[in-house]
């Protein structure tokens, strides 16, 4: 039993800082449970525990992966949380990590608000290419990015040194159609991305391969699109080898572009 | 039609890009996914290709700041192709198309080969010797992940001597390739819109005590899966092509409709 000391909590804030930016860019994968399991032990001056919290973390969350757009619990928490909970409570690593979990789901959709949220600054962002404005672009990108380490750094500064009670009831009192929300607008806004694209590809003469692709997909079981993609090139090889190396009418773009 | 290729990315150009790939999250969100991103990470090289030519510039950058996601590890390679074909200022269609039918493979195999295979297999290893106790674990992890990063350099040099190689090619037949790339591409976002868009409906109506109906399951899922997802997405194609809605309120608008519905049960 240990208590977690101001200076203590403020290192662990400025790792989840790091940490948290890392998970949004996926580049050196420290946000992974056994990375930053082990940083909190370093930190707390207990290596091991950090080392067998981070490893049981890592284990369980092996499965859990942020592919294809969608949100896992969130490793962060679970990682910090789970060291930080054995160290001052004095409990086992595996009871840790079933105490770490409220945590790591509520970071989970404070990530799942950050990735629907930011679809409000696409448009910011397309206006300011088409006035090429380089820094009010690069300051949105930037800025974005340090807004998301500085949120990780609060909640985990919260959790682990100030108010952990009231973040793990944090959880529980979101409400349960709120949560549910994010999770739909997860699978619905990409919507409008596909209509914009859509927007300026579709051409009449292309709206055959807009079906052929859709109904593939829909009924076809694959893990990912490289048959259909495969089945496309296909596609496009017949056209290709059909077509005299004059232009074919119907061709001709019937868009006005953007 | 075409330009004389005038080369302005040198070798240490692609090094940074590599280096530079691994921001494409910056601003990841589920309406575009990595659009800003990839394009923030071609800027510089955008910028230098078309240092005199602003039009063009603005097109390319709106090029980009289309939907995409793939597998961060592919950044470099995909962007050092792309900008190898905006340096020989090849077609907007056809750089556009060759863009699109690569990214969502990429985006498959890359899961496939680095969540679904490489992780599992690194958890795996250094969790054993981290729950020993012994620091290697975290290490070796770290170690592992690092040189992936390292790796995406060569792939990005990689990436850009393909696309290289392949301009002639891609000249001689440019209006065939443009076509087919159109063929592509459009296939490949049929497929996305059915397996990125989920829409389900969650009402049940009970028709006798004990049996109820399932709309999603029973009605909707009979006529045609993802009936719901194509809609939609017709719905929004109509509000911006004809009746050009500004996307910002379609956001706002589905922001509203989702939450609306998920208050009162209906998805």
């Amino acid at each position: 039993m240990h208590e977690i000391t101001l200076f203590q909590g403020i290192l662990l804030a400025i790792m989840a800082f790091i940490v948290g930016m890392d998970f949004y860019l996926e580049v050196f994968f420290w946000f992974r449970p056994i990375i930053c399991g082990t940083l909190t032990g370093l930190i707390l001056g207990n290596l091991q525990l950090g080392l067998v919290c981070g490893g049981a973390a890592e284990l369980a969350f092996a499965g859990l992966t942020p592919a294809g757009g969608t949100q896992p619990p969130n490793p962060i928490l679970a990682g910090i949380m789970a060291p930080v909970l054995a160290y001052s409570t004095g409990v086992e690593a595996t009871e840790a990590l079933a105490l770490a979990l409220p945590f790591s789901f509520l970071m989970q959709y404070v990530v799942l608000m950050f990735w629907s949220g930011y679809s409000f600054l696409m448009p910011l962002m397309d206006k300011s290419l088409s006035e090429l404005n380089f820094k009010k672009f690069n300051f949105l990108s930037i800025g974005s990015l340090i807004l998301v380490g500085i949120v990780y750094a609060i909640i985990v500064f919260l959790c682990a040194y100030l108010a952990q009670d009231v973040m793990r009831n944090l959880v529980g009192m979101m409400p349960e159609w709120l949560s549910h929300g994010f999770e739909v607008l997860g699978g619905v806004l990409p919507a409008i991305g596909f209509a914009m694209l859509l927007k300026i590809m579709l051409k009449s003469w292309l709206i055959p391969y807009l079906i052929f692709g859709f109904i593939f997909a829909t009924f076809l079981p694959f893990s990912n699109l490289l048959p259909l993609a495969l089945t496309a090139v296909g596609m496009a090889l017949i056209d290709y080898y059909r077509q005299d190396n004059t232009v074919v009418k119907g061709e001709i773009d019937d868009e006005e572009g953007i | 039609m075409k330009k004389e290729s005038n080369k302005v990315i040198t070798k240490s150009d692609l090094t940074k890009l590599g280096l530079r790939s691994s921001l494409v999250c910056l601003t990841f969100n589920y309406e575009r996914m990595m659009a800003s991103g990839f394009t923030y990470v071609q800027v510089p090289l955008l910028r230098k290709i078309y240092k005199n030519d602003k039009e063009g510039l603005k097109e390319a950058l709106a090029d980009n700041m289309e939907f995409i996601n793939t597998h961060p590890n592919f950044v470099g390679f995909l962007t050092g192709l792309l900008l190898s074909l905006e340096e020989a200022h090849e077609e907007r269609g056809i750089i556009k198309g060759i863009k699109t039918a690569l990214y969502a493979p990429l985006a498959g195999i890359g899961d496939a080969l680095f969540w679904f295979t490489l992780l599992p297999i690194m958890a795996g290893i250094c969790s054993s010797f981290a729950l020993e106790g012994n620091i290697i674990g975290p290490i070796l992890f770290a170690l592992v992940y690092l040189a992936l990063v390292v790796l995406r350099i060569p792939l990005t040099h990689f990436g850009y001597k393909l696309g290289t190689k392949s301009i002639e090619t891609i000249n001689e037949n440019a209006a065939k390739i443009s076509k087919a790339a159109g063929i592509v591409g459009i296939m490949v976002i049929g497929g996305l819109i059915a397996t990125y868009i989920s829409l389900q409906l969650t009402v049940t109506i009970p028709l006798n005590e004990g049996i109820t109906l399932d709309l999603q399951t029973e009605m909707l899922d009979k006529i045609f899966p993802n009936l719901l997802a194509i809609t939609y997405v017709g719905i929004l194609y109509y509000l911006l092509k004809k009746k050009n809605i500004k996307p910002v309120l379609l956001i706002l608008g589905t922001f509203i409709i989702v939450l609306a519905c998920s208050y009162f049960g209906i998805l």
